[in-house]
């Protein structure tokens, strides 16, 4: 979400903080910024908002939070006195997905293209500004977090009615988008048809430049009702993302007479009816036991009592001396111990000291046996030789009758969970060779999946891979184990294998490189007048050539030519990440060919 | 059914002619790889009518069989020929002995476990194919709640069973298991999965690292303190991390630990997203409801638990710019330094 430091101090008109302190105060309170930037002159900041937060998906909920981190006053803006003789919206109500609703008719509204202050507000949160009645809509939302709606009454009438669709309806959303509703979706109608549905508008009832008389609304839902609407017809809103949490009910006749205000102000426009209020239940305030020891105990520092309690005054709570009622913009206050993160989140998580871990205590071990195995094992394997690699546990085809199918992966070629280790350990082999990486022995110890009496059985396997089979099978003879071999890769079910009481840790180097090429492999001959040590050798040249491109150096043959009393000395040189000139060239230098 | 088994015999004659290790191995990439020729007949099962799909499917599976069965009665050692000429390996050529590797994963794993063991933590493990109620009930994720949307969940048999989007479900499992056994502390390294379109950035599957405990009088400056011993491990000493309040349902309160990002050093860049800091992971103190969940009363026991993800790190330690190479891509290790 977007922050307008300017749109901020219109509720805190004292902030005077400088823009990387706030972002930095905004994060370590519980919404993280991730940067701000300067654009068209504005300060904008960049956040991410907690899913349990609602409240700070609009201005006034941060600049709450931020009043009583600063010790700053919380300035509201000006509000209108409704007062209309005009008969009663016939609005009806026949859903128990609505909480709450207030809805006003305006009229003869002068709509134009909104001040530049409003377009630029709403084109700094990435919205189109399109004529001043949607604009304020819009901007009310992002100002309070409560989406609201207007509707041109030229084109509805004035009998607007909430209800779940209850027979198959098509719908088209303000953005031209075709649907069918059919699933209990939370609709406003006219009577004969939807004109919008909670988190969208309707083509058939949008405002435009022509309209001159509106019904505006703000209302507040069910959220589950609303979350299931947008999953269900795949459209997602600024006012879905908000309509889908528990949003404060209790705030809509401050928001909604904000919005009435400003369209009064801006459209010129008059009330043509008296203020519609529908709120069967009232939010109930919750009182909570509150002992404010509780934030010592669970930070572990010394807070004192009358910090609690004031912080919790100061974010609205009512405090008595053993309970706490939250505001009702706070809906994630319900228990104890979530006053006691407010209180410790204002006191600030930085003063909690970093240098106290816990100290080392013996609990029984409860490590199972399994881990002891596969730990051991990864040991002996390297000391054998086997490079481990991890591969994908999801594969494009079955083995058999029994593999276990994914029903949504969006990796569609491979819905198939393993039922072998080598199934997968096959693909990293096949890419190794068009790497043109030989010689390799390779490991993988991980699951196998599959289905047994309709149950979901997990298995741990171990797999291995040798370019030399009779290799394979000496090691794994040396391991003690019972494999079952396909070539020269062979499958370990680890689950029926002897396993170790302990393990003891060996600690390891990493030397893995992401390969970006194939492998340039290429030979050099290198006659000696006297026989040398080839580890000696070896060192020498790798030297010349360096690790950024040396991969392997080998020497395959020593040849003593006795009637000259030469030695000649063939080197086989693996470059990696590079091209084939680049390490033809390389080559050529490094071993005098030049000249020859 | 009928070019089926043309290419059976074209194949298995072909296998019959090699004689050079490199040319069976040819052949059975071309047979049998990811781009291979049985690949390509599996992707045209789509194609055809739904009753001839299952037929044409075991078909196609007993011809692989056929295939592999033929390639791996033939397999030779790569530097070997069939006529047994000499190697390139002469007893005069010299190599260094090798030494295998451990994936750069394992190798984070281990350190962290065996930090966390000499801490009298145990290390611990659960089912990857899990519940609905172990990976998102039992840990304050109720059904209908927008927690759920921060995991893409991939399912096996919606809505119950799933593959687990995260190491808290094994917290959840510990929890289960030792709730009469307390006090507890608990690592565990894990893979866990979210439905993501594999690409340069993002994966399917993913490693995170998790750390439970559940005693009597467990803080705040115990958790802090204890992930702030990690990152030392993992970063060094200099290591400079912030703990501030973030939102996860299954603790309260909630502690992210950003580590000053170490390319830029806090001043902001394209690495850490302009922020100066990079997220490390989620934890906090584990919420009362997941304490009940499992039977644990939280007046009594109280507990902190912290989890991170081991890929990007791994990737920033080894240089490794495509997320894709960790599993079963480019990833190869260079031979033992003399």
């Amino acid at each position: 979400m977007k922050l307008i430091y300017s749109e901020l101090k219109k509720f805190l008109p004292d902030l005077t903080k400088e823009p990387q302190t706030l972002r930095d105060d905004l994060t370590m309170i519980g919404h993280f910024t991730n940067f701000y930037e300067k654009i068209d002159d504005e300060i904008v900041f960049d956040l991410d908002i907690k899913v349990n937060r609602p409240d700070a998906l609009g201005y006034y909920g941060l600049a709450r939070d931020l009043s009583v981190y600063y010790h700053l006053p919380l300035s509201l803006p000006r509000s209108i006195v409704i007062n209309s003789s005009a008969p009663k919206l016939p609005i009806i109500i026949d859903s128990a997905d609505v909480y709450r609703i207030q809805a006003i008719k305006v009229t003869n509204i002068k709509n134009l293209a909104s001040p530049q202050w409003l377009q630029k507000v709403l084109k700094l949160h990435g919205i189109n500004a399109i004529n001043a009645l949607v604009d304020l809509t819009n901007y009310i939302m992002l100002f309070w977090g409560i989406p609201n709606h207007a509707f041109d009454t030229a084109k509805t009438s004035d009998q607007l009615s909430w209800k779940n669709s209850d027979k198959s309806t098509k719908f088209t959303t303000l953005d031209g988008t075709n649907l069918n509703l059919a699933n209990h979706e939370l609709v406003i109608t006219n009577q004969t048809e939807p004109l919008s549905l909670s988190f969208i508008g309707g083509q058939n009832s949008g405002i435009n430049l022509n309209t001159t008389d509106s019904i505006l609304e703000m209302a507040t839902y069910n959220p589950v009702r609303v979350r299931h609407d947008w999953r269900q017809l795949k459209i997602v809103t600024e006012a879905g993302i908000r309509l889908e949490k528990e949003l404060d009910s209790n705030l809509i006749p401050v928001a909604f007479n904000h919005l009435i205000t400003l369209v009064s102000d801006i459209t010129k426009a008059t009330i043509a009816s008296p203020l519609f209020d529908y709120y069967p239940t009232p939010n109930a305030p919750l009182a909570i036991k509150f002992n404010p020891a509780i934030a010592s105990k669970i930070s572990g520092v010394d807070i004192n009592t009358n910090f609690a309690f004031d912080t919790l005054n100061r974010l609205g709570c009512t405090v008595s001396t053993t309970t706490v009622t939250p505001p009702s913009i706070r809906h994630d206050l319900t228990m104890e111990e979530d006053l006691a993160e407010e209180v410790i989140r204002f006191w600030g998580y930085q003063k909690i000291p970093t240098n106290q871990p816990l100290v080392t205590k013996n609990y029984p071990n409860i490590t199972p046996k399994i881990l002891f195995l596969i730990e051991t094992l990864k040991d002996k394997l390297i000391s054998l030789g086997y490079d481990e690699v991890l591969t994908w546990p999801l594969v494009m085809y079955p083995k058999d009758d029994n593999a276990i199918q994914t029903q949504n992966s969006i990796n569609a070629d491979h819905p198939y969970l393993r039922q072998s280790i080598i199934q997968s350990l096959k693909i990293q082999v096949d890419q190794y060779d068009r790497l043109k990486l030989f010689n390799t022995q390779l490991f993988e110890i991980g699951k196998i999946f599959s289905m047994s009496e309709n149950k979901y059985i997990e298995q741990y396997a171990l797999g291995m891979y040798h370019y030399d089979q009779s290799k394979l099978t000496t090691d794994i003879q040396s391991l003690n184990l019972k494999a079952n071999f396909i070539g020269n890769f062979a499958e370990i079910i680890l689950d029926d294998a002897p396993k170790p009481d302990s393990y003891t840790p060996k600690n390891q180097s990493n030397t893995a490189i992401e390969l970006t090429s194939q492998m340039q492999i290429l030979d050099a001959n290198i006659t000696l007048n006297q026989e040398q040590d080839p580890k000696k050798l070896i060192e020498d040249y790798s030297q010349k050539i360096g690790d950024k491109l040396l991969w392997n150096m080998q020497i395959i043959d020593i040849y003593h030519d006795q009637k000259e009393n030469k030695y000649r000395y063939t080197f086989r040189v693996t470059y990696y990440n590079t091209d084939d000139k680049t390490a033809k060239k390389i080559h050529l230098q490094t071993f005098d060919l030049l000249k020859k | 059914m009928n070019n089926l088994k043309i290419i059976e015999q074209e194949w298995l004659t072909k296998i019959d002619k090699i004689v050079t290790a490199n040319k069976l191995e040819e052949v059975r990439i071309e047979l049998l790889g990811r781009h291979g020729l049985l690949n390509d007949l599996f992707t045209k099962m789509k194609d055809l009518p739904s009753d001839q799909k299952k037929q044409y499917g075991q078909e196609l599976n007993e011809l692989k069989n056929v295939f592999e069965n033929a390639i791996n009665q033939k397999t030779l050692t790569s530097t070997q020929t069939i006529t047994g000429k000499a190697s390139i390996q002469l007893p005069n050529a010299f190599q260094l002995p090798k030494l295998g590797h451990l994936h750069p994963i394992t190798v984070t794993e281990q350190k962290l476990n065996n930090l966390f063991r000499d801490l009298g933590f145990s290390i611990y493990a659960s089912p990857e194919i899990d519940t609905d109620e172990y990976n998102f009930e039992r840990l304050n994720v109720p059904q209908n709640h927008p927690a759920r949307d921060m995991q893409d969940t991939i399912y096996i048999q919606e809505p119950d069973y799933l593959l687990r989007t995260q190491t808290s479900t094994i917290e959840a499992h510990l929890l289960d298991e030792c709730k009469d056994k307390l006090p507890i502390r608990a690592a565990f390294p894990g893979s866990v999965y979210r439905n993501e379109k594999v690409n340069r950035s993002n994966h399917f599957i993913f490693h995170q690292y998790q750390a439970v405990v559940v005693d009597k009088n467990i803080t705040m400056k115990d958790l802090i303190g204890t992930m702030d011993l990690m990152f030392k491990t993992l970063y060094g000493p200099d290591v400079v991390v912030r703990y501030r309040c973030k939102y996860y349902p299954e603790v309260e309160p909630g502690v992210g630990p950003d580590m000053q990002c170490f390319h830029c050093h806090g001043a902001g860049c394209p690495l850490c997203k302009y922020a100066g800091w990079i997220e490390m992971g989620g934890s906090g103190m584990i919420h009362p409801k997941v304490l009940q969940k499992a039977g644990i009363d939280p007046k009594v026991w109280s507990g902190f638990a912290f989890g991170m993800g081991l890929d990007r790190w791994t990737m920033a330690q080894t240089n490794i710019k495509d997320i894709r190479t960790l599993m079963g891509g480019n990833l190869a290790y260079k031979p033992n330094k003399l």
